[in-house]
């Protein structure tokens, strides 16, 4: 004070209004602010540590940055499987103050009810979402329409151009884009990719407003190329789906192999889905029959029956088997012929398919050769191809066969395999009588030579045989195809139904072209035909060359016959397969 | 000579203006100002988020700034008015304003009169604004305990006489204020009055008494209701509970942690994204501590105490120029201010129990804020008239 009056100091005043006690107060008060300044001090000079790991524990979130699922090709790169980004859209329902007219525009962008929106806004919960996995440009309107407390976030979703026709071989991914069936299992660890990690601070709304650092970049899943070939597969599809509308069958699967390097060219089986849209998905449309299903194959196993007899040096193609009459007991059981036969060579059991022939062929070896046979063809034991839920069909240990069991197997009754186990084992006729693995992946360099399982001259002899079942005379007329020589085998089977034999059948057909350098397998399979015809040679037969012919020319293999008119015979001249 | 001719125009008004008093003391009125300011532009920074996010204010992130500053208008407005008013003036009105403030405080309590937010009734709607009494009240208390004080400066050695009408008053106000509750305005005012009363020379012995009197009330009120009990428990350790009762603590604690000394920036403060509920009322300076850091929170708590010690400087003026009126109430004031700043930010710090105060000056709040404005006023007005006398005209 520059100017401090003294002089008129009242003696009543300073007694009653002391100074000190003005100053005292004074004191105390600036007293409290010096406390204040100490603890402000202490708490962000001293304490700042502790306090900021404990407000990093609030809000510093480690979040996962997903990586990009990685592409399924085809052979020829055509895109089988991809993840395309989506949005979901999430609310905050106490901050959504919706007009009526906001609401219905919105309902209608999300493809929803207004009265779906407004109840499910209605709710108590901080979050909710309105509607998952959008396309990014409806999103980008809900954006544009700056409704408070409608928020969105980026997923992926897993999408399948070719639809219902790759469902099997692909299968498919969950919500949380991990494979569940099919290649999206089977390669899984590829595909996925690493999610990478940022260390981020979050509002109490769990919205990211500041991003730290980054601890690992996400790393993105690899593509898979496959070895299908996108025109085979829909080839074999729509085949499939004829041949069971034709025969009115309950279902049916096709494969097509590459004899030379075991590439699976096609897997297709019907009843399918559309892994695009899984609503309402029944565990019959689930099932990859040609992997997961057993079936008892008939007489498609008895080339591998002719083989062992040919291998063994017991037989040869022109060695003759008494079939008559047709009919032969072997313990309490009887077997037989559809029709009578005489005196056939081993080439004509292939050819007539004659079940009393190839139980001839087999009871002359031991049960232990027969079953050696089988195992290293593959059937018992599942084939590894990483698909969930393989089966490795039933074979049982040799030491427990009875000679009927021993019998019946020959043609095929009695023993169980996959249509894909049966495919690939007719790859040791179309190769030199070995047997190379299967790959579902592109393969450029083949094996050369793969495990022997017969000699070359029996293989070349079988092939011999399974060309005269599909000439006239044979089972199997059906499925010639023109300009190129085929080699195949029809079966027919009865079903097992509890534990007897029922009045159902499998139809099926393998096959081989062309036979003079063999390069494709296709083997058909079609359960329950009720449209009257049940045979192989007349259901699966047709199938096949259909596949088989169309596989040929996409793939551009040379012609190994001479273009001439299809000799194909009458129905009556057909030769009847036994069952 | 000719220099002086020269350069004399500019001179001549610069001596001339030194040798004026100024109309008001710029110690008293610029460190107001500042904290004025200041808590605008923290109250802005620390409800951005949160009116930006929430139904209530309609999304606008504005919200908060647009209704402190038309406070801030009204305040400024009242308090020219307020100047005008000689302390003559202010201490004849005082009891009919401290009758008023009674009034409005039974008023508040009145089902359907009173807003209730939040479990507490503190407010009456008032068209577009809604009147806290409270605040008001806390001027009152300082205009009516001046009054009464400087009209029993005689009695004031008596205990009958000098200190238990008073008494009855405070509690009479204090049994209204708890009914609301409002128990951080009944500790500022049972401050302001008994402050002003100890400064109004009420026997020592008298004081000492009520010191351990109030000091027992007191921690009975905390203990009887559970309420206070959990506030007082939250406060003691708010780590034990930290996303419990110490919840708000917590976050306040953290939030100075994180400033450190020069903070993370203005803006840049994650506390008041819906993590620190009340960030631009009661726990306004935790933002600016995270905001500004420590060099922040020094400057506030050096504003607010040069304030103070103002206060009592015009005061002790006053009482030199025998004006005990006009001294008790620049005292009162600066009790006041002082004591509820103290609070607020001790609150803020974790030094003492959570209560529902503002920042005064600073925090949102408009009843709060208008009269803040007005003593603010009636100070400057103190100060004004002590000039007024000291160069011999009337006040």
């Amino acid at each position: 004070m520059s100017k401090r009056v003294t002089f008129n100091r009242n003696p009543l005043l300073s007694s009653v209004l002391p100074q000190w006690r003005s100053r005292f107060v004074l004191l105390l008060l600036l007293l409290g602010f010096v406390a204040l300044v100490a603890r402000s001090l202490f708490l962000q000079g001293v304490n700042n540590e502790f306090l900021q790991a404990k407000g990093e524990s609030r809000y510093a979130r480690v979040i996962e940055m997903p990586a990009t699922r990685g592409r399924v090709v085809d052979r020829n790169g055509d895109v089988l499987a991809v993840s395309t980004p989506v949005k979901s859209i999430w609310a905050i329902p106490e901050d959504v103050d919706l007009k009526p007219a906001q609401a219905r525009k919105l309902a209608e962008l999300l493809d929803m009810d207004v009265r779906d929106l407004t109840r499910k806004l209605a709710t108590e919960k901080d979050f909710v979402y309105l509607k998952r996995q959008i396309a990014p440009d409806v999103a980008q309107r809900v954006a544009a329409m700056g409704i408070p407390g409608i928020h969105e976030q980026k997923e992926y979703r897993r999408y399948y151009p070719g639809g219902d026709v790759m469902a099997h071989m692909l299968g498919f991914t969950g919500v949380d884009d991990k494979g569940q069936e099919g290649i999206e299992l089977a390669f899984e660890s590829q595909l996925a990719g690493k999610p990478g990690s940022r260390r981020v601070i979050k509002d109490r709304r769990g919205q990211i407003v500041e991003d730290v650092e980054s601890i690992r970049a996400p790393q993105d899943g690899k593509d898979i190329r496959l070895a299908l070939d996108a025109k085979i597969q829909y080839l074999a599809y729509a085949s499939l789906r004829e041949a069971l509308e034709t025969h009115k069958a309950r279902a049916g699967g096709i494969v097509v192999l590459d004899a030379k390097t075991g590439e699976i060219l096609a897997l297709t089986n019907l009843p399918t889905y559309n892994p695009n849209n899984r609503i309402r998905l029944s565990g019959a449309q689930l099932r990859n029959r040609a992997l997961t299903d057993t079936y008892e194959p008939g007489s498609t196993m008895k080339p591998f029956t002719a083989a062992m007899a040919l291998d063994k040096g017991k037989f040869r193609f022109d060695t003759p088997v008494q079939t008559a009459p047709g009919r032969m007991t072997i313990g309490s059981a009887t077997i037989s012929d559809a029709h009578p036969h005489g005196v056939l060579t081993v080439a004509q059991v292939i050819q007539k398919s004659s079940n009393i022939g190839a139980a001839k062929l087999a009871l002359s070896f031991p049960p232990e050769h027969m079953w050696q046979m089988f195992d290293d063809l593959g059937f018992g034991a599942p084939l590894k191809l990483g698909f969930p839920g393989e089966v490795g069909g039933r074979l049982r240990p040799a030491k427990t066969w009875r000679p009927i069991e021993q019998a019946t197997m020959s043609y095929g009754h009695g023993i169980s395999v996959s249509l894909m186990q049966m495919a690939h084992a007719y790859l040791v006729f179309a190769r030199e009588g070995d047997l190379i693995p299967l790959s579902l992946t592109r393969i450029d360099t083949p094996p050369l030579h793969g495990k022997t399982v017969f000699g070359a001259q029996t293989a070349r002899e079988v092939r011999a045989m399974l060309e005269l079942a599909v000439q006239p005379g044979g089972t199997a007329p059906k499925a010639q195809i023109q300009g190129y020589r085929v080699a195949g085998k029809t079966g027919t089977a009865h079903k097992i139904e509890g534990g007897a034999y029922a009045n159902k059948y499998v139809s099926s057909f393998v096959g081989l072209a062309p036979a003079s350098d063999p390069r494709l397998i296709v083997a058909v399979m079609i359960d329950e035909p009720s449209g009257g015809k049940h045979f192989g040679g007349d259901v699966a037969a047709p199938v096949f060359a259909n596949v088989m012919a169309g596989s040929l020319r996409a793939m551009g293999i040379a012609p190994d016959a001479p273009l001439a008119p299809l000799q194909v015979a009458k129905d009556a001249e057909t030769v009847r397969e036994s069952m | 000579m000719s220099i002086a001719a020269n350069s004399g125009n500019f001179s001549q008004r610069w001596l001339r203006r030194q040798e004026q008093p100024r109309e008001l003391d710029p110690l008293l009125l610029w460190p107001a100002v500042a904290l004025l300011l200041f808590g605008l532009v923290m109250v802005y920074s620390s409800s951005i988020a949160t009116s930006e996010g929430s139904k209530f204010t309609g999304h606008s992130p504005t919200f908060f700034l647009v209704r402190h500053t038309v406070f801030m208008c009204i305040g400024a407005v009242a308090a020219v008015v307020a100047f005008q008013m000689p302390m003559r003036a202010w201490q004849q009105i005082a009891p009919y304003l401290f009758l008023i403030g009674v009034a409005l405080l039974a008023l508040v309590l009145i089902p359907h009169v009173g807003r209730d937010v939040n479990g507490a009734r503190r407010w009456l709607p008032l068209g577009p604004i809604n009147l806290q009494p409270s605040e008001l009240m806390k001027l009152f208390a300082v205009l009516y305990a001046a009054d009464y004080t400087v009209r029993k400066l005689p009695v004031m050695g008596s205990f009958k006489r000098g200190f238990l009408p008073m008494a009855g008053v405070i509690i009479l106000v204090g049994a209204l204020l708890l009914r609301e509750p409002d128990f951080g305005a009944l500790v500022v005012i049972c401050a302001i009055a008994f402050g002003i009363l100890f400064l109004g020379g009420i026997n020592a012995r008298i004081f000492a008494l009520l010191a351990v009197v109030a000091v027992v009330g007191f921690v009975l009120l905390i203990w009887l209701s559970p309420y206070r009990r959990e506030r007082i428990l939250g406060f003691m350790n708010p780590w034990e509970d930290a996303y419990g009762k110490g919840y708000q603590l917590s976050h306040a604690l953290i939030a100075f942690g994180r400033g450190e000394w020069f903070g993370v920036g203005l803006g840049g403060s994650i506390e008041k994204l819906f993590y620190l509920p009340e960030a631009h009322t009661d726990f306004l300076l935790a933002v600016i501590a995270e905001e500004l850091g420590f060099a922040g929170v020094l400057a506030v708590i050096v504003l607010f105490a040069l304030f103070v010690q103002r206060c009592f400087a015009v005061g002790r003026t006053a009482l030199q120029l025998e004006r005990p009126y006009a001294a008790l109430v620049a005292q009162g004031i600066g009790i006041w201010i002082g004591v509820q700043s103290f609070i607020n930010m001790g609150v803020n710090m974790g030094l003492l129990p959570t209560k529902g105060l503002t920042l005064p000056l600073m925090s949102f709040g408009g009843s709060g804020i208008v009269a803040n404005c007005i003593a603010l006023a009636v100070l400057l007005r103190v100060d004004w008239e002590n000039r007024q006398l000291m160069r011999g005209l009337p006040a």
